[in-house]
């Protein structure tokens, strides 16, 4: 807590503390946070969970200043909440996460009605890009709070060699609607009708092109190898450490492809698990020290996953020829596990006039 | 670090081998974790990779200070 003279005084006060993400942020006045914590229908002292590297407690008031940080509305406030009990159960390895040299950053999918009832996420064109309020704040909201109460600070604590833009912000709404599968979260115990967030340590999203023909009965075949092929990627993680999760978008008309097929996503994720092979030959090739034994024939061909459910399948994004691949770290006790929460529309306040002023 | 500083709250002597790209890393994890006296000892960065020689050579010069630590004289426990 501190005193400016002005918002601008204060401001400049956050930027020299290392408290912000080097953007401009909304200074997080005592009566904007208390406003935001009443957002979400909780008592401020509640502990979300621990914050590693710095271990610092996420207590509701504490995520609330990183909302109003990053220019969340109150909309937002049970996305953020349940953002931030996602990534800090123990299988996230948070701590790990946030310390690697590695560049991954938490991808957060929006799965639900609250896609709508908090404040509108994108699903659509150009949904991981800019332009998009719900997706930028969110994602920035959870980003300030693992900086400023996890405390992963670049080339100090968080030892990323390049980062990631996707540290900004990264966060992506599920188009359900259109989509050839029932809502992702079912996958993960959720009823329909309840909201969730899903979240992946990621690196930033590789296109992955085709271009299908609905009179070729081989577009699927196709379309699944292309795919598979990139997951098979001999520069990633993945590939060398292996049993990672992948997050795969799918745009509609690649999930059309796979609709037509027939294959639900359980299929998908099977087919896909099957086709992500690399051969001992090409890992040699690239001095893989990890993963190859030396009586192995370089014919040999390594599944670069052998669990299925570890490939995240949704789709968003315009229709086009492209689909994004995110592989993982894939490293940390737990494997950097997908984590998941429900978000808690119930629990949150109507707040009469609210605007952040 | 975070090996070392298990190791050490298992009782076990440890010492933890930083390069100076991670230094301030270390600190970090140090007091993070509450021991900020856990043994550490400098070596150059980037040392993975750089070779059996190199690397023999990097050992020789740190290995008294590893023992030392380990044998808990200026250490820890």
């Amino acid at each position: 807590m501190f005193d400016a003279k002005s918002e601008n005084d204060a401001l400049e006060n956050l930027h020299q503390m290392g408290c912000t993400d080097g953007l401009p942020v909304v200074v997080p006045t005592p009566e904007r946070v208390s406003r935001m914590v009443l957002a979400t229908g909780l008592d401020p002292d509640l502990n979300l969970g621990i914050m590693g590297p710095m271990h610092g407690v996420a207590t509701v008031e504490k995520v609330a200043v990183a909302a109003v940080m990053a220019g969340c509305t109150p909309d937002h406030a049970p996305i953020v909440v349940a953002s931030v009990r996602a990534v800090c159960r123990p299988e996230f390895d948070l701590t790990e996460m946030q310390s690697t040299t590695h560049c991954t950053a938490p991808l957060v999918i929006v799965t639900g009605a609250a896609r709508y009832s908090c404040g509108g996420v994108a699903s659509g064109f150009g949904a991981l890009g800019p332009g998009h309020r719900a997706n930028a704040s969110i994602g920035r909201a959870l980003r300030l709070a693992m900086l400023n109460i996890g405390g992963a600070r670049p080339g100090t604590s968080d030892m990323s060699l390049h980062g990631h833009p996707g540290k900004f912000t990264y966060c992506i709404a599920e188009d359900e609607e259109n989509s050839p599968f029932p809502g992702l979260h079912t996958s993960f115990g959720y009823e329909a009708d309840q909201s969730a967030v899903i979240i992946t340590g990621a690196e930033a999203p590789h296109s992955t092109m085709f271009s299908g023909d609905a009179d070729d009965p081989a577009s699927i075949d196709y379309l699944l190898n292309v795919i598979s092929m990139v997951m098979a990627n001999p520069g990633s993680n993945n590939v060398h450490l292996r049993d990672g999760s992948f997050s795969i978008i799918l745009n509609p008309d690649h999930a059309e492809i796979i609709k037509r097929a027939g294959l639900s996503r359980e299929d998908t994720q099977s087919e896909l698990t099957k086709r992500a092979t690399i051969s001992v030959g090409t890992l040699r090739k690239v001095g893989s020290k990890f993963s190859v034994q030396d009586d192995q024939d370089d014919h040999e061909l390594v599944q670069v996953l052998k669990d299925p459910s570890k490939i995240i399948l949704f789709q968003a994004g315009g229709s086009g020829l492209y689909t994004m691949v995110m592989p993982s770290w894939c490293a940390g006790p737990h494997k950097n596990a997908v984590v998941h929460a429900e978000i808690e529309l119930d629990q949150a306040c109507e707040i009469p006039a609210m605007t952040l002023q | 670090m975070r090996d070392s500083i298990l190791t050490a709250r298992l009782g076990i002597p440890a010492v933890a081998l930083v390069t100076e790209a991670f230094w301030s890393q270390g600190d970090f994890v140090a007091n993070s974790t509450g021991m900020p006296d856990i043994p550490r000892v400098k070596l150059p960065h980037p040392i993975a990779g750089s070779g059996e020689d190199n690397m023999s050579k990097v050992a020789k010069g740190v290995a008294p200070k590893i023992i030392q630590f380990l044998a808990n004289e200026n250490g820890i426990n």
